[in-house]
């Protein structure tokens, strides 16, 4: 019972972790860089660069996911 | 930074503009062949799925580019796109600077503005000497990716072209011209062309043996039976560090690709969602797009500046060793 369930999820779920863990990645850089700016308002320029770097970081892990498979 | 004094030409200028002509043409020839990482298929499996919402003869955009001749050719639509974009580019340039003028006007205030911008810029990450040596190469990265990116969301790009008359219409297959850094080709170029260039930086500024001991020597102090057992973990977590450094161009590369090939398939999804009713099709599949083109325009300009970005991290880190090595001494 559990094949059939299973083959009714489709898509792919090494993709689907990716981006999963892409997706919370971002979001907890930006939160981080939100709070730090809340607490420092006139830090906004370093902090955005950081903040910048972080989320293309980790925003690059779920393009690993999607354009590189395996050859044959 | 002002007007010069006198216009005879500097030998070391007219290399580096040789060099960046090179750079810029010679960059989406490099590499035809680095295309092994994806399966046309696989990706447009992928394409469709994203297209798929009720439109049987939409596939996507093709992750491939499509060469221009009829048969297979060397040059394709990605390229020819490259190539208006550093046309473009010399020529605003060079049409801004015809007659320099002390206070900045139009064109040349937006060029002195842009250049200065990012030298102060880098030179907060980077340092004052290794910003002299370097600041040609992340500029026009910067530069060129950024009017690339938005130059591929201009209408008509990538939907003129040839193409098959199928009963939905007539269907482009192959665009006259696509997103330039939408073809791993191009990415995969600049960020080869990088690697080069920062194996050169490293080794100019270190020397080979500086090289070698800034990735596998201890670093810190230790001293006696602790300091052999430092020596020997360094020389393993070189190992780490080079494989790291292997994959940067990598990531560099699939970074700039997937963010811009995702967009252009995405802006494809969007104008194709609303199917049946004609004049709801012909409605939706223009305002639908617009937020997304918005989005697309930031998506640009915000992996141009993390291409510079990081491309200038990975060179402060090889290159300011021996900067703290100077500061020492005054």
């Amino acid at each position: 019972m559990l094949t059939p369930m299973l083959g009714e999820i489709g898509g792919n779920i090494q993709v689907g972790l990716c981006g999963l863990g892409s997706a919370i990645g971002v979001g907890l850089v930006g939160m981080k860089a939100s709070e730090a700016v809340g607490r420092n308002p006139g830090a906004f320029g370093k902090v955005i660069v950081l903040a910048v770097l972080g989320m293309a970081l980790a925003e690059a892990i779920v393009f690993y996911a999607l354009f590189i498979k395996p050859i044959g | 930074m002002g007007v010069p004094e006198t216009q005879r030409p500097d030998p070391m200028s007219l290399m580096k503009s040789i060099l960046a002509a090179l750079i810029l043409f010679a960059a989406p020839a490099c590499l035809p062949a680095a295309q092994q990482a994806q399966p046309p298929d696989a990706a447009n499996r992928a394409a469709e799925s994203v297209a798929s919402q009720g439109a049987p003869a939409e596939h996507g955009i093709p992750s491939k580019a499509q060469p221009l001749g009829r048969e297979a050719g060397f040059v394709t639509n990605s390229m020819l796109v490259t190539w208006t974009v550093a046309l473009g580019l010399i020529f605003f340039a060079r049409y801004a600077t015809r007659r320099i003028q002390e206070v900045p006007a139009g064109a040349q205030n937006f060029w002195e503005w842009l250049v200065e911008g990012l030298y102060e810029f880098l030179e907060g990450i980077i340092g004052r000497d290794l910003v002299k040596k370097t600041f040609w190469f992340f500029a026009t990265i910067f530069i060129f990716i950024l009017f690339t990116n938005w130059f591929g969301l201009i209408p008509g790009v990538g939907t003129i072209g040839w193409g098959i008359r199928s009963e939905h219409g007539f269907e482009i297959t192959r665009p006259l011209l696509r997103g330039g850094n939408a073809d791993l080709n191009m990415t995969f170029a600049m960020a080869s062309i990088f690697t080069v260039l920062w194996l050169i930086w490293a080794l100019r500024s270190n020397g080979i043996r500086g090289f070698a001991l800034h990735i596998f020597g201890p670093k810190g102090e230790s001293s006696g039976f602790i300091k052999y057992m430092m020596v020997v973990i360094f020389f393993f977590v070189g190992f780490l560090e080079l494989i790291s450094i292997a994959f940067r161009p990598v990531s560099l590369s699939f970074r700039l690709y997937g963010n811009i090939f995702a967009g252009e398939n995405l802006l494809e999804a969007m104008s194709n969602v609303v199917q049946h009713p004609a004049w709801a099709k012909a409605v939706f599949s223009v305002l639908l797009p617009v937020p997304f083109y918005f989005l697309e325009l930031l998506v640009g300009l915000v992996q141009a500046f993390v291409f510079m970005l990081l491309t200038t991290v990975f060179t402060a880190l090889i290159c300011t060793h021996d900067e703290e090595h100077a500061q020492e001494h005054h």
